[in-house]
Order: C-alpha cells, then sequence, then structure tokens
C-alpha cells in the first residue's frame, strides 16, 4: 500500500503515513503537516488521496490550511507540479477557494503578479471572510505592481483582520522605510519592532531591524540580529540579506577576511547579480582591500551590469574616465539629474567649483521635475558653499537638507536651556537636561540617522558664524541621539578649549575616546591640552600614541611631536647646546619626514623654516616663510598667523625693522582682532631697537591694557622709560622741554618699579622678578631723576640765559632798526627834499621855458614828457639800491648772531662733557648690580617665556655688556621663538580642528547615508 | 529695539579712547560724556553734536576707567599709573587723589546711593570701597584664595579682579577676575558670598540690570556674555555672537535691552527677552572698548568708543 514520509523537522527521522489509513479528521495530519512544515507536495498527495475517497471536506481543509503563501513559499521547488494540481482542481470547480489560492501563490512566485492579483480577487469574490492571507497576497501583489497605496490599504485591512500578522506588519514597515522620510522611517522601523515581538523569528524584520542598526552603529546587535535570521530561514534572498548585513558589520569594523567570507556567502545565495547586487560590491571592496585585484575587477564588472552609471564602481582606479563619461552623459541629456548629481559628486574631491555648478544644476533639475532632493545632495552643496565662505548660501542649504525637526527651535533660538548652577557649569554642556525637559513637555526629541551629517555640518557653519551656543546645543543633541558620534566630541572640546574650559575639553575628549580608544583625531586633541596644561612628557606619550594609532601615516601627529622636539629644544632652561642640538636636529628629521610625505604640508613647511631661523639660514627661512604665507591665503580653514609672525621675526632678526613692524601689526589686525599682548611685545620690543622710544612705550601701554596681570610688561615699560630717559640726557643737544619729558617719564618709571618692588614681595615671584633687582632699577632711575633734575634746571638755566641773550639780540635788533629806519627816514626826507629841489627847478625851468615859449608861441612838448620819464626811472633804480643796501646789513647782523651761539653752544659742551662723566659714571654702577640678576632672571624667566628679558637682555647689553650685535639678536631671536612657539604650538591643532572635519563630514559620510558603504 | 547712529567724531583723543561714562545732568547743565584716553587725558562732552566741553590733562600712562557720581557734579578717572583722580566736573578742581598701593586700579563704579566709590584692584585681589564724603578707605572685599595653593602653581595671580558692579539696590558688589570667575559681596557685611562660575577666560565688564537686583550680565574674553541670577547661583543663558574677546557692556535703562562692545570692531545690541543680537554696528574699525546707556530719565543715547579714536553717538529706541 502507498505510503507518504513526512521528514520530522531538524532531525534525520521520519513520520510514516499510510494513504489508506488517512484519518476521518483531518486536523491530526494537518497537525503534522504544519507542525513538521512538510514540502507542499505532501500535502497535495494528501489531499488528492482524500479526494480520490470522495472525503472532499477533507479535501478542502488540507487545502485550505496548506495554500497560504508562506507554505507555498516554502515548497518553492514543486511550483509546477503545485500549479498542475490547483489546475486540476480549479477545472473543477471554478470558485474553490483554496485552490484559488494556491494558484495565485503560484503565479505570484512566477512572477505573473497581475494573473496572481486576478486570482486573489476571485477568491475574495467567492468568500469574502477569507483568511488575512488573501490580503495580504493582494497587497503584495498591487506592491509588485507599483500600485502603491492600494497595496497599502490591503496591507491594513490584512492587520485590521488580524492584527498580530507579522507579514502584514513588515510588508507596512518596509513600505513606511522607503519613503525615506524621517518620519516614515520612524513608523517602519516601529512596526519592524512591532512585528519583531509578536514573532521574533521573521528573518524579514530580523533583516531590516539590522540593517537600522547597522546604520546607527551598533554592530553587535547587527551580528546578533542577522544571526538569528539566517536560523529561521532558508529562503535564498532572504538568507543572501542576512548575509551581507553580517559581512557589512565586519566590514566597517575593518574586519576584512570575514567581511569577505560572507559576502562570499551572501553572493552565493543569490543567483542573478540584478537581483542583489551589494554584496557583489562589498566582496569587491574587500578583494580590493585584500589585494585580489582580479576577482575585485570581476564583482565590480558585475555591478557594472547591474548599475552600467555607477559611478562608486568607475571612481575605483578610473575617476578621470568616469568624469569624462558623466560630462559625455550630461551633455547628450542636460535634463538628466541624476547624471549631474554623479557629476557632481565625482568632482567634490578635484573641483569644488564644478562640482558646486553641476551639483545646483541637478538641484534645479530636480526641482522642475518635482522630485525631492536627496539629502546628502543638499548637504554636499551646503559644504561646497561653506569652504568657499558662502555662509549663508550655506546655511540655507543646510536647513533645506535638515527639513523640519526639532532643531529649528535650536536654531533659531526658540528653546534656550534652562538655568543651570552657576557653581557646577563647568560640566553643563554635558548636559541632557535640555532635551530631557523637551521630551518631558511632550515634544519629539527625534533626529534620524540621515540628517546627522548634515546637522553637524550646520553646527560646524554655527561655529564659524561664532554662534557657538546653538553649535553645542547642536553638537549635544547629536550626542543624545548618537553617543557614539566621535566627531561631535570632539568639536564640542574645541568649543571648550577656545572658550579656555581645559577640564570640560579633556573630559569631552576622553569620552570620545571611551568610543574609540585609538581615534587618532581624538588623541591628537589630547596631546595638544596637555601640552596647554603644561603636562610635557603626558603629551608626548599621546602624541606618540595618537602617531602609532595611524602608523606614522598621519602627519599631523609627527608634525606635533616635531613641535614637541622644537620646543623642548628652545625650552630647555639649562640651555644645554647638546641636548638643543639634538632636538633641533630631531625637529627638523620630523618636519622632513612628513614634508616627504606631503610636500604641500604648510606646517611641516613652516617648522622647517623655524629650525632654518634658528640656525641662522634667515635667508632660507624667509624664502620658506614667504612661500607659506602666500599658499595659506586664500583658505578660510588655513589660518597661519605664525608665519606672518616668523616672517617678521626674520625681518627683525635682519635688522629691517620697519618691515617687521608692519608684519606684526598686519599680523595682529588680520588674525587677531589686535588683541594678542604677546604679538604687541614683539612690537614693542622692535620698536625699542629701532629707538623708536615713544611708540615702544605706547605699545606696551596697550599690551598692559589687553594683559592687566602681566606685570613682565610693566616691568618693560619702565625699563622702556628708563632708557628713553637715560638716552635724552646723553643726548648732545636737548630741549628744556626735552628735559622736562624726561623728568616726568623718570617719574613714572620710578612709579612702575616701586609698584612692582611692592607687588614683588607679595605674588610675583613666579615671574621671575628679584625685588632686589627691581629695587636697583627704582635706585637708578631717581639717580637719573635726580641728575635729571639737575639737568632741568641746568637746562631751564640755559634756557633763560638764552631768553636773556635773545631779549638783549632783539633789542639790539630793535635799537638796530629803529636806527635803520631813522636813516632810511633821514635819507627818505634828503630824496624828497632833492626831488623837491629838482621839481622846483623843473619848475622854475618850465616856467622859464613857458615864459620863453609864451615869448617864443610855439613848443614841443613831446621832449618834455620824456624828460620827465626819464627822471622816474632813475627814482626807481635809486630805491633798488637803497633795498639791496638793507639786506647787506642784515647778513652781517646774522653773522654775528651766529657766533654768539657758537659761543653759547660751546658753553653746553662743556656741560655735557660733566654730564658725560656723570652718566658714565652711573653706567658703570648701575648694571654691575643687573648684570648679576641677569642670569637669574633669564633663569625664573625661562619658565614664563614673556620675555621680559627679550627687552631686558638687549637693554643691559646695550649699556653695559659690549656682546656682539650678532649674538645678542640671536638671542632675543631665540627667545622670541620660545614664545612664538607657545602661539604656534596649538596651531595644528586647528588644522585638525578645521580641517579634516569638512572633507570627512563630505566626502565620508556620504558614503555611510548612500546604500552602499565605503569604508575607504 | 533699534539703535541709529547719530554722529561720530573721528579722532576724539590722540590715541585709542578706552573707556566711556555718562554723567548726569545737574541744574544747570544737561548730561555729558566723559571719555578716557591713552594719550593720558579725560575729555567731556556735550551731547547731541559732540561737542568738547573740556580736556582734563594730567594723568600719566593712559587712562583706563571713568565712573561719574550719581549727581553729576563730580567724577572718577582712574589711569595705569594706579593712581584715582576725583574731580568736579564744572570746575575740574581736584577734589582727592587716591591710592592703595601695592593694589592696581581697574574698573570703577559709584554705589547707586552715591556714598562709596567701588575700585576693582586688579593683582590685590580685592574690591577697594572708598568713602565719598571723605574719601577715605572703608573698605577691601578681599577674595578668598584657594586654600592651600601649591608653591609651583603660576595660577596665583588668576583671581586678578578687573572688573566691578553694583547691584541697583547697593546691597551687593560682583567683581570679575582673569580666570573669569565671578565674586559676589554683601557690602553691608563686607562679606564674600559666593563665586559664579562659567568663564574661564578674563571677565572685563560686569554691569546689573537696573531694574532687577538679581539679574548680573558679564562679558568676557571667550566672546560670550552670560547672564546670571547672582543671588540664585545661577547660569540663566549665555549669548555668543561676537568673533572675539567681549570688553564692554551695558544694560539699557529700562532693562530690556543690552550693548555690548568686542575686539571684532562691532557694538551689538541685544535683546533680553529672545537672548538674541538684534543689531550689529560696524562703524568703528578697531577694538570697542567702551559702551555706555545715556541716564534713566534723559533721551535714549548709547555711547560708544574704540581703539580707532573715535567716539560714536546712536539713538536708542
Amino acid at each position: 500500500m502507498a505510503c507518504v514520509y513526512i521528514p520530522v523537522q531538524n532531525s534525520e527521522e521520519e513520520v510514516r503515513v499510510a494513504l489508506d489509513q488517512l484519518p476521518r479528521d483531518a486536523s491530526d495530519i494537518l497537525d503534522i503537516l504544519k507542525a513538521e512544515q512538510a514540502p507542499l507536495d505532501l500535502w497535495l498527495i494528501i489531499a488528492r488521496e482524500y479526494f480520490k475517497q470522495g472525503k472532499l471536506e477533507q479535501f478542502r481543509q488540507i487545502l485550505e490550511e496548506g495554500s497560504s503563501p508562506g507554505q507555498l513559499l516554502l515548497a518553492k521547488g514543486e511550483v509546477e507540479q503545485a500549479s498542475a494540481a490547483f489546475k486540476i482542481v480549479l477545472d473543477g470547480d471554478r470558485d474553490n477557494v483554496p485552490a484559488l489560492l494556491g494558484q495565485a501563490c503560484v503565479q505570484f512566485n512566477r512572477g505573473r503578479y497581475s494573473d496572481s492579483l486576478e486570482l486573489y480577487k476571485r477568491a475574495l469574490q467567492v468568500y469574502p471572510n477569507c483568511p488575512a492571507a488573501v490580503r495580504l497576497g493582494i497587497g503584495l501583489c498591487r506592491y509588485k505592481l507599483g500600485q502603491y497605496d492600494k497595496s497599502r490599504q490591503a496591507f491594513q485591512r490584512a492587520l485590521q483582520a488580524n492584527p498580530e500578522n507579522v507579514e502584514a506588519l513588515v510588508a507596512l514597515a518596509i513600505m513606511d522605510l522607503n519613503t525615506h522620510e524621517a518620519t516614515g522611517i520612524r513608523k517602519g522601523m516601529e512596526k519592524m519592532q512591532r512585528a519583531f515581538e509578536i514573532y521574533p523569528y521573521c528573518a524579514m524584520a530580523l533583516n531590516y531591524l539590522a540593517n537600522h542598526f547597522f546604520f546607527t552603529g551598533q554592530h553587535f546587535v547587527v551580528e546578533q540580529l542577522t544571526e538569528t535570521a539566517l536560523a529561521v530561514s532558508n529562503h535564498g534572498p532572504t538568507k543572501s540579506h542576512s548575509y551581507y548585513n553580517l559581512a557589512r558589520s565586519y566590514h566597517s569594523k575593518g574586519d576584512y577576511e570575514k567581511a569577505g567570507l560572507y559576502y562570499m556567502a551572501s553572493v552565493k545565495e543569490v543567483n542573478k547579480p540584478r537581483e542583489f547586487v551589494f554584496p557583489y560590491y562589498g566582496l569587491g571592496q574587500v578583494q580590493l582591500k585584500l589585494g585580489d585585484l582580479k576577482s575585485a575587477l570581476a564583482n565590480f564588472e558585475k555591478v557594472l551590469e547591474v548599475y552600467p552609471d555607477n559611478s562608486e564602481t568607475l571612481k575605483l582606479g578610473q575617476t578621470e574616465k568616469a568624469q569624462e563619461f558623466m560630462r559625455k552623459a550630461t551633455k547628450i541629456d542636460p535634463r538628466d539629474a541624476q547624471a549631474f548629481l554623479d557629476l557632481g559628486e565625482l568632482l567634490i574631491s578635484s573641483d569644488p567649483v564644478a562640482a558646486l555648478d553641476s551639483l545646483k544644476t541637478a538641484r534645479t533639475l530636480l526641482k522642475k521635475g518635482g522630485e525631492g532632493i536627496p539629502i546628502e545632495v543638499l548637504n554636499n552643496l551646503g559644504v561646497l558653499h561653506f569652504e568657499r565662505g558662502e555662509f549663508e548660501l550655506a546655511q540655507q542649504t543646510f536647513r533645506e537638507a535638515l527639513g523640519d525637526g526639532i532643531w529649528l527651535a535650536f536654531i533659531d533660538g526658540k528653546e534656550n536651556s534652562p538655568p543651570v548652577d552657576a557653581c557646577a557649569s563647568v560640566l553643563r554642556y554635558k548636559d541632557m537636561h535640555l532635551f530631557q525637559h523637551l521630551q518631558k513637555e511632550g515634544r519629539v526629541v527625534d533626529l534620524p540617522w540621515s540628517k546627522v551629517t548634515a546637522l553637524f555640518n550646520m553646527a560646524r557653519l554655527l561655529e564659524q558664524l561664532h554662534n557657538t551656543e546653538t553649535a553645542s546645543t547642536l553638537y549635544c543633541l547629536i550626542l543624545f541621539k548618537y553617543p557614539d558620534y566621535i566627531d561631535a566630541y570632539l568639536r564640542f572640546a574645541a568649543i571648550a578649549k577656545a572658550r579656555n574650559n581645559l577640564q570640560l575639553s579633556i573630559e569631552l575628549v576622553n569620552d570620545a575616546l571611551k568610543v574609540n580608544p585609538k581615534c587618532p583625531k581624538a588623541l591628537s586633541m589630547l596631546g595638544d591640552l596637555e601640552l596647554k596644561n603644561d603636562d610635557w612628557v603626558k603629551a608626548k606619550e599621546t602624541l606618540r600614541a595618537a602617531s602609532e594609532a595611524t602608523e606614522g601615516k598621519d602627519s599631523y601627529d609627527t608634525l606635533s611631536l616635531g613641535n614637541w622636539n622644537y620646543f623642548a629644544a628652545v625650552r630647555n632652561e639649562k640651555r644645554n647646546p647638546k641636548l638643543e642640538a639634538t632636538h633641533l636636529e630631531k625637529a627638523k628629521e620630523l618636519y622632513t619626514k612628513v614634508l616627504a610625505q606631503h610636500s604641500a604640508n604648510l606646517y611641516a613647511a613652516n617648522g622647517a623654516g623655524v629650525v632654518f631661523a634658528e640656525k641662522g639660514h634667515f635667508d632660507v627661512s624667509k624664502d620658506i616663510f614667504t612661500q607659506v604665507q602666500e599658499a595659506a591665503s586664500g583658505n578660510i580653514f588655513v589660518q597661519t598667523p605664525d608665519v606672518w609672525i616668523n616672517l617678521a621675526h626674520v625681518y627683525f632678526a635682519q635688522g629691517n625693522f620697519a618691515l617687521a613692524v608692519k608684519m606684526y601689526q598686519n599680523c595682529l589686525r588680520k588674525f587677531f582682532y589686535n588683541t594678542d599682548s604677546q604679538i604687541l611685545l614683539y612690537l614693542a620690543r622692535t620698536h625699542y631697537e629701532a629707538e623708536q622710544w615713544q611708540d615702544c612705550k605706547k605699545t606696551l601701554l596697550r599690551a598692559i591694557h589687553l594683559a592687566p596681570s602681566n606685570y613682565a610688561l610693566r616691568f618693560d615699560a619702565g625699563v622702556v622709560m628708563q632708557k628713553f630717559s637715560a638716552l635724552t640726557l646723553q643726548k648732545e643737544k636737548r630741549t628744556a622741554d626735552e628735559v622736562r619729558l624726561t623728568v616726568s617719564e623718570l617719574g613714572n618709571a620710578v612709579r612702575v618699579f616701586k609698584q612692582l618692588s611692592a607687588s614683588a614681595a607679595s605674588n610675583l615671584h613666579f615671574y621671575g622678578f628679584d625685588e632686589k633687582k627691581i629695587d636697583t632699577h627704582v635706585e637708578y632711575c631717581k639717580h637719573l631723576l635726580e641728575a635729571a633734575r639737575v639737568h632741568l634746571k641746568n637746562a631751564e638755566h640755559e634756557e633763560q640765559k638764552n631768553r636773556h641773550k635773545q631779549e638783549a639780540l632783539r633789542q639790539m635788533a630793535l635799537a638796530e632798526e629803529a636806527r635803520r629806519k631813522a636813516e632810511e627816514q633821514r635819507k627818505f626826507q634828503l630824496e624828497r627834499r632833492m626831488r623837491e629841489d629838482e621839481l622846483k627847478q623843473v619848475r622854475q625851468q618850465e616856467e622859464h621855458f613857458e615864459r620863453i615859449k609864451e615869448q617864443w608861441k610855439s613848443s614841443t612838448s613831446s621832449k618834455r614828457r620824456d624828460r620827465s620819464e626819464i627822471d622816474d626811472e632813475e627814482g626807481g633804480n635809486s630805491e633798488k639800491r637803497r633795498r639791496k643796501g638793507g639786506k647787506r646789513r642784515k647778513k652781517d647782523k646774522h653773522s654775528r648772531s651766529r657766533y654768539e651761539t657758537e659761543d653759547v653752544e660751546a658753553e653746553i659742551m662743556d656741560d655735557q662733557e660733566e654730564l658725560e662723566d656723570e652718566n658714565a659714571k652711573i653706567n658703570y654702577r648701575e648694571p654691575s648690580g643687573q648684570i648679576n640678576d641677569q642670569d637669574d632672571y633669564a633663569e625664573e624667566n625661562a619658565h614664563d617665556p614673556l620675555a621680559a628679558a627679550g627687552l631686558e637682555d638687549s637693554d643691559a647689553e646695550d649699556e653695559v655688556a659690549p656682546e656682539s650685535t650678532a649674538s645678542r639678536r640671536r638671542r632675543a631671536w631665540s627667545e622670541s621663538d620660545d614664545d612664538e612657539q607657545l602661539d604656534r604650538q596649538p596651531e595644528p591643532g586647528e588644522i585638525r580642528e578645521n580641517y579634516p572635519d569638512m572633507p570627512g563630514s563630505d566626502g565620508g559620510k556620504l558614503d555611510e547615508e548612500g546604500a552602499i558603504n565605503d569604508d575607504e | 529695539m533699534k539703535l541709529a547712529g547719530l554722529k561720530s567724531i573721528e579722532n576724539a583723543h590722540d590715541e585709542s579712547v578706552w573707556t566711556a561714562t555718562w554723567v548726569p545732568a545737574t541744574e544747570s547743565r544737561s548730561a555729558l560724556l566723559l571719555t578716557g584716553s591713552l594719550d593720558e587725558t579725560v575729555k567731556l562732552w556735550k551731547p547731541d553734536d559732540l561737542i568738547l566741553h573740556h580736556t582734563n590733562s594730567g594723568h600719566c600712562l593712559g587712562v583706563v576707567s571713568v565712573a561719574a557720581h550719581p549727581s553729576g557734579h563730580f567724577a572718577a578717572s582712574a589711569s595705569l599709573d594706579s593712581f584715582v583722580r576725583v574731580f568736579d566736573v564744572d570746575t575740574n578742581n581736584t577734589i582727592s587723589t587716591l591710592e592703595a598701593p601695592p593694589s592696581e586700579v581697574w574698573q570703577m563704579c559709584f554705589d547707586p546711593k552715591g556714598t562709596i566709590l567701588a575700585v576693582a584692584g586688579g593683582g590685590s585681589a580685592s574690591v577697594k570701597l572708598w568713602d565719598t564724603a571723605t574719601w577715605t578707605l572703608v573698605a577691601t572685599l578681599s577674595i578668598p584664595r584657594p586654600e592651600a595653593p601649591k608653591p609651583s602653581d603660576k595660577n596665583s595671580s588668576k583671581k586678578f579682579v578687573l572688573s566691578v558692579a553694583w547691584s541697583p539696590d547697593g546691597k551687593r558688589v560682583a567683581c570679575g577676575s582673569m580666570d573669569g570667575t565671578i565674586s559676589v559681596f554683601d557690602v553691608g557685611r563686607a562679606k564674600f558670598l559666593h563665586h559664579l562660575e562659567g568663564h574661564f577666560m578674563p571677565v572685563r565688564t560686569l554691569a546689573y540690570s537696573p531694574t532687577d537686583p538679581h539679574l548680573l550680565f558679564s562679558a568676557s574674553d571667550d566672546a560670550h556674555v552670560h547672564m546670571y541670577d547672582a543671588e540664585g547661583k545661577t547660569l540663566i543663558g549665555a549669548m555668543s555672537g561676537h568673533a572675539s574677546w567681549v570688553l564692554s557692556l551695558d544694560v539699557s535703562p529700562n532693562g530690556a535691552a543690552i550693548a555690548t562692545g568686542s575686539s571684532d570692531r562691532t557694538v551689538r545690541l541685544w535683546d533680553i527677552g529672545m537672548r538674541a543680537a538684534v543689531q550689529t554696528m560696524t562703524n568703528h574699525t578697531d577694538q570697542v572698548w567702551g559702551v555706555t546707556f545715556g541716564p534713566a530719565g534723559g533721551p535714549g543715547r548709547l555711547a560708544s568708543v574704540s581703539d580707532d579714536k573715535s567716539i560714536s553717538l546712536y539713538d536708542y529706541s
């Protein structure tokens, strides 16, 4: 007798069922079939047997139970047979519901969705109370046919009929997820979760959940979910998806071996690449990483078959060809938005301007077509605007990318952080209070993963616009939702660092290191912070660790180590020349190493320039600095004030003070809003060397105003006034006004020194001040003051004497003038008398002539007129002659007074000699104390590099030690660099904070957003 | 609220103008603007055309702070040489010269009744209170030093006091330090009450709201303006927007707005209700060291002074 064997699930055993002894009650056999998930042909055989035996009720029962799509799926291999069987039944009874359903399933699996839909519909008409499976089938068919709304309705109805229907839930969830909208995705994930709770072994739901957790970076959960999915499913495509998820997870963790294995498994489950192409792509990437180029190429080719325009694929190795191809594509069809998008993405790294253009075109085209613009495109556009300094446009674009959400409340300043305890406010920014508070109020605090990048970039932009408060809130929001987002920690730490909140900054970096203890960025930043905290040894270790974390590939850490060495070289208190040389050599080596790797690295070039300068090769260093400066201008993310300062230092060292001053001033204005008292100090030193005392003093006063607690600046101001006064008193020529000014300056100097001396006792020891030394200055200034008073008296006396003399001279001149005037008057009178006489004579002659004329009754008037003109002329000439005479007299007077002045000067000269003797005495006495202190001072001062000594040294040397100018300059130089290095040190940190973040967030992040993960 | 430029005087001083305040009107004359500069002079200006009323000289090393007595009759000016000169506004007679060595002199402020002059004492880590009747030192409000500072601690100068402010009820004095902390004192008992934290860079200016004796504003080098409840020890809010140090700050007489001046060369007007900048003035070309609202009762005025040697006057409405 014929038997069938029902295999027992997960074992080798079988249940034997004799066909002629089928039980009267079909439910017994149904239980077995269901429990063991028997293949469909067994169901059919048994159903057929019941049919043969005429037990129609049982036949119907088995087919009804056995024809759910799930069962059909399980029995995929026997589709044709099943179809034939259903056909037999349907030929007999057109409206046989179970057969209709079975056939519908068959058609669905054959891909004939409309046929399948017809069958389902008929089943529904015949039997309106049919199980949810029918609705589900309708929904799936409609989904496949692209009738999404109707399909959604069908699923929803299925769900109404049975709220626990996992398949319907999953289907709806997938539809929600595919909307690519924040709310949709959230709803979808909720449904998935519910499905998972109802029935934790639905492979499809597990896969989607895993997919979600992959994007949120929770790799452990991904692995758990996919492993479960693999265990419960033997459906090829589903398994393939699970393997792919697992592979991706390992891929992103950098475990290429495992990732490769799983990609391979995933690929094996795929019949045709067209069905599921992603694992091929992943496999290709991994093989590329592992060096198996041939296989990688084969896989990429498969990807290209499916996506002939996959630019990601083309990019590998043939970017340019791809660009060309895309350019052609855009030309062929100037309305193909996708082509423009791809072109834009290709161009981002090589040609930002062109990239911006093509992305803009793509955006316009998409808008025209009424299509939504993908977030990542808007994000890239925003970044491009940002990099070009078009902040307004960037902000608009990011806003568009972000759409509606809780962040708008923060960006628009509608939500402010609640008040916090001002005594505990150090950690204020780590406070997630705000969001919890908002959640309590019933606001949705949500942030879809797809928008995190755009939000992060928005925060970066706000930072650039100095709106750090809002930027902090946004970083906080990111961390609230995604506590593993390292970049947000680091930017956050950078903000705290800029506000000098080192404690918070270090804490944040440590949080970042908790997420990834080997994150080189975080380690570099920590090193930087430790340097700032003056924690040298720790800093070196941290920087080393950072360097190791990147296997020496990242130049930043090498650079930092170079700086560290340089720093150590010039910092050494004892100035051990051997040690200095080794450190310098090491620094140079490290800079050169970086330069060898990245010939365009500004910071390494700058460092090399500094080392050259340190060794005295000013010309070389000047060239380097100038080049660096030129290269640095034009990028908003590269700020290199230190190059300017270094250039200025070189000018200074070469004695080109005017240029140095200009350079310092420009640098102050361009980079520091004139707030850097250190550069003001350099400026003051330059003025000092250039002997521009008043400028020097004013500059120092400004510096004091900016940095009131820096007493070294006060000391310097005192020294300048002292120096200025001493020099004025030594001057050969000086007016009483000058001396008066000197006296008041000396008064100020005495006051400044006295105040310092008074403070020195209490709290100034750390500035390296020595009471005794300041007292020496006080004494010296007082002495000068006394001398100056004498000089003032002398000068005033002199002035008075001069005034007397001048008065006398004036009197004499007046007398002379009077005499001259009298003389002139006399002459004038004389002349007039003569002229009158002449006129009289003429008149007499005329009269005489008239008389004769009358007598002769004829005249020649013209002759007479000529004559009178000649007379006039003669008169003019004599006038001129007289004036000349006057002048000659004046000259005489002058020469006389000059002799007098010379006499006066001779007297002054005598005074001067005396005075110089006096000064010389002072000079010998005063510095003796100073020079001894000098060394102590330098030593104490070394750890506080605000080089009061810069001024002090040269002052002492000018007055005392005839040390060679060269060596003095060199010293001033190196000291200044000491300081400068302090400035410079955090500078590379700045690049770090600014630069890699942006490209990182536009390149790397993009990939994360796309379906394909590129871990390049 | 809005600012509208009224008048600007270029080269009002020969050097950077570092400080400004309004001298209230008296029976015989209207309010005057008092400015101090690195050029060692103090000048009095008549609004609204900013006509130079008088120039006082005699200071050495640059004038860092000026303060006017609420009566409008006398004022004080302080310079880097740490002398405070108290003078009669109308006659320019010196009333008194104050010094408390080795304490330097930074921001100064008369109490609302005019009986005490508070002077930020720099490195002495204290605020000196001077009686305005006798011109004698009546109290020194010292910031308590952290216990047992480490000998290697370079930061003992951190409590260097730069700024000072009186609460409108005259009961409290707040002072700001180089390290960013703000200390609040009970004047009646001459007692330190508590610190307000949040800044970690110098606090250059402090100002109480004239309408709320608890509300204190601070301007710091960290480019932020903080809003504290000085009694409840809470940081109510922080406002960012300046690109560099915030040097100066003043609260409008109605307490609804504050104005700030910054190294970024701008003057900003902030709405306290919105906690946001509503206007930015960019007429200065260098750091803005002083902003000051005209006295209550007069027309709404704001004056700003800058390193660019100029003075600007705005209408505030």
